[in-house]
């Protein structure tokens, strides 16, 4: 039975078998690619870009900047995806339309990549439209300015897979084979939880009120709702939590009997984050539609920066198009430590309002920076415990992103040479 | 009144141990859940210093408003600032050296 993905396509992988792969890129030039784009290339071959089977020729860039829709005017899209070249590099690879080259990353062929359109786009106008705003200081439009001279659109196939490094390797889990687990899970309803964070209790209460939310009317003769811990994986800024204290932390609460085998999965996606706040919780949701959820927390100031969105716009994004994007968000709000209950509850709930001990991701940061174990119900024994122990395997001695660990880390995945 | 923005030094029992010899363990407070943490207190200006000479450091202005993220070895000489000057005024000393 054919899977549906965003915009109602057919979700198909685009890879190539191995002796296909070997035949069609003989005689192509090789072109090495940096991260940002190889993640972007396994995004598309996957199927975690549905309907998406290239990078974006002009027509697609000017429909989603200015309408947030794809060139056909209906799939709802809200950021370019966008292959980037220089002259130089245009006229010493052949790149023109009709051309194919070849895309290779570290060190291995990758993908091929057939051009269809060489263009130019005012990347100002592309910042303003996207992130509604043309700073520089605001991160997304800093690395649309970074983009070379031209942008090359056209359709890209697979012709090797990526080797996924420990302890990445079982959290890889493209759209169709997280399809086959939902199945033999049983779960009719799958909320996504979106993650580039260690997981404090208020993370977990998030969790645990989007499942309460999204079970809804369902029986309860077997479980049949799951939370899909779906953790960004990409471009790492100093100070961040390194990427193997993120995901086995994630899934340390369901080892550690938080949630069980029956209700939490964790797996991930690379993508580099564009922090376009409301425009990247849409995206967020045609991304998680193709992963095969039915449902998707968005909670306050959604992969916002600094002060450029309001807390609830992306909520209101989200619900301006209702009924033309095929997954239900879930709302939810911070979750807060209340003496006077004894317990985490939520701001809706709660009404110890002078009380209430308020925490968020960046004071729990600090918190272990200084070396302090918070207490349990803050942060579990298990996930500090864990932390520490990736500090020393992964870190560098810190579960921070530092320059050593940027400088001489294990990278998530490598391309191995063709068999 | 001129705003306050506090750095939390969370305390664990080897610097509750200190801040008693101190005088100051009553200073501290029960942030999280029973977790206790001393606050030493920037101005405006003392706040945009530390952004500055920090880069890592950051103003949680959503939820805490309160200056997070120091480097650990930063926080722990603002600690044994104030145990020793017994005061947790000591911020202009702090950032004389910077």
């Amino acid at each position: 039975m054919a899977e549906i993905g965003h915009g109602g396509k057919e979700i198909k992988e685009r890879i190539l078998e191995p002796a296909e792969a070997k035949k069609r890129i003989q005689g192509l030039k090789a072109y090495p690619i940096r991260s940002q784009l190889a993640n972007e290339v396994i995004g598309i071959a996957y199927g975690f870009f549905s309907p998406l089977e290239g990078f974006m020729g002009k027509a697609d860039v000017e429909a989603v900047c200015k309408k947030m829709r794809l060139k056909d005017g209906k799939t709802v899209w809200s950021i370019p995806i966008v292959f980037d070249m220089s002259n130089e590099e245009i006229a010493q690879y052949g790149v023109k339309p009709g051309a194919s080259i070849l895309l290779t990353y570290t060190g291995n062929p990758m993908a091929i990549f057939e051009i269809e359109e060489v263009y130019e786009y005012d990347k100002k106008s592309l910042a303003k439209d996207v992130y509604g705003t043309d700073e520089t200081k605001h991160p997304g439009c800093a690395r649309t300015y970074a983009y070379k001279d031209k942008f090359v659109g056209g359709k890209i196939a697979l012709v090797n897979r990526p080797k996924i490094n420990e302890p990445f390797t079982p959290y890889f889990l493209p759209p169709l084979q997280l399809r086959k687990i939902f199945k033999e899970k049983g779960w009719k309803r799958i909320v996504a939880h979106q993650t580039r964070n260690v997981p404090h209790t208020g993370h977990e209460w998030l969790m645990k009120g989007a499942w309460f939310q999204t079970y809804g009317e369902l029986p309860m003769d077997k479980p049949y709702v799951g939370v899909l811990v779906n953790a960004i994986i990409g471009e790492k800024r100093k100070g961040d939590y390194i990427d193997e204290a993120i995901i086995l932390t994630q899934d340390e609460l369901r080892k550690s009997g938080y949630f069980g085998d029956h209700n939490h999965l964790t797996s991930l996606t690379f993508w580099d984050m564009r922090y376009a706040g409301p425009r990247e919780a849409v995206f967020h949701a045609a991304l998680r539609t193709n992963l095969g959820l039915t449902h998707h927390m968005f909670g306050r100031d959604h992969a916002g920066v600094g002060t450029y969105y309001g807390p609830y716009d992306a909520h209101r994004l989200l619900e301006s198009l209702q009924g033309e994007i095929n997954i239900v968000p879930v709302y939810s709000e911070n979750w807060l430590y209340c003496p006077h209950c004894g317990e985490i509850t939520s701001e809706s709930l709660c009404n110890h309002k002078k009380e209430w001990q308020k925490f968020s991701g960046t004071l729990i940061r600090s918190i272990v920076q200084d070396g302090v174990k918070p207490p349990r119900l803050i942060f579990r024994p298990e996930v500090f415990d864990l932390v520490l122990e990736c500090a020393e395997k992964y870190g560098f001695g810190s579960p921070f992103v530092g320059e050593e660990y940027l400088a001489k880390r294990t990278p998530v995945f490598v391309m191995p040479p063709l068999a | 009144m001129s705003e306050k923005y506090p750095i939390n030094l969370w305390v664990n029992e080897e610097r509750y141990e200190k801040l008693q010899k101190a005088g100051l363990a009553a200073m501290c407070q029960e942030m999280l859940a029973g977790l206790k943490c001393i606050q030493v207190y920037c101005n405006e200006a003392q706040k945009d210093k530390i952004l500055k000479v920090f880069p890592t450091a950051k103003f949680d202005s959503a939820t805490t408003k309160s200056i997070e993220l120091l480097p650990r070895q930063v926080k722990d000489k603002i600690f044994d600032l104030v145990v020793q000057k017994q005061s947790i005024d000591i911020m202009d000393e702090f950032l004389k050296g910077y």
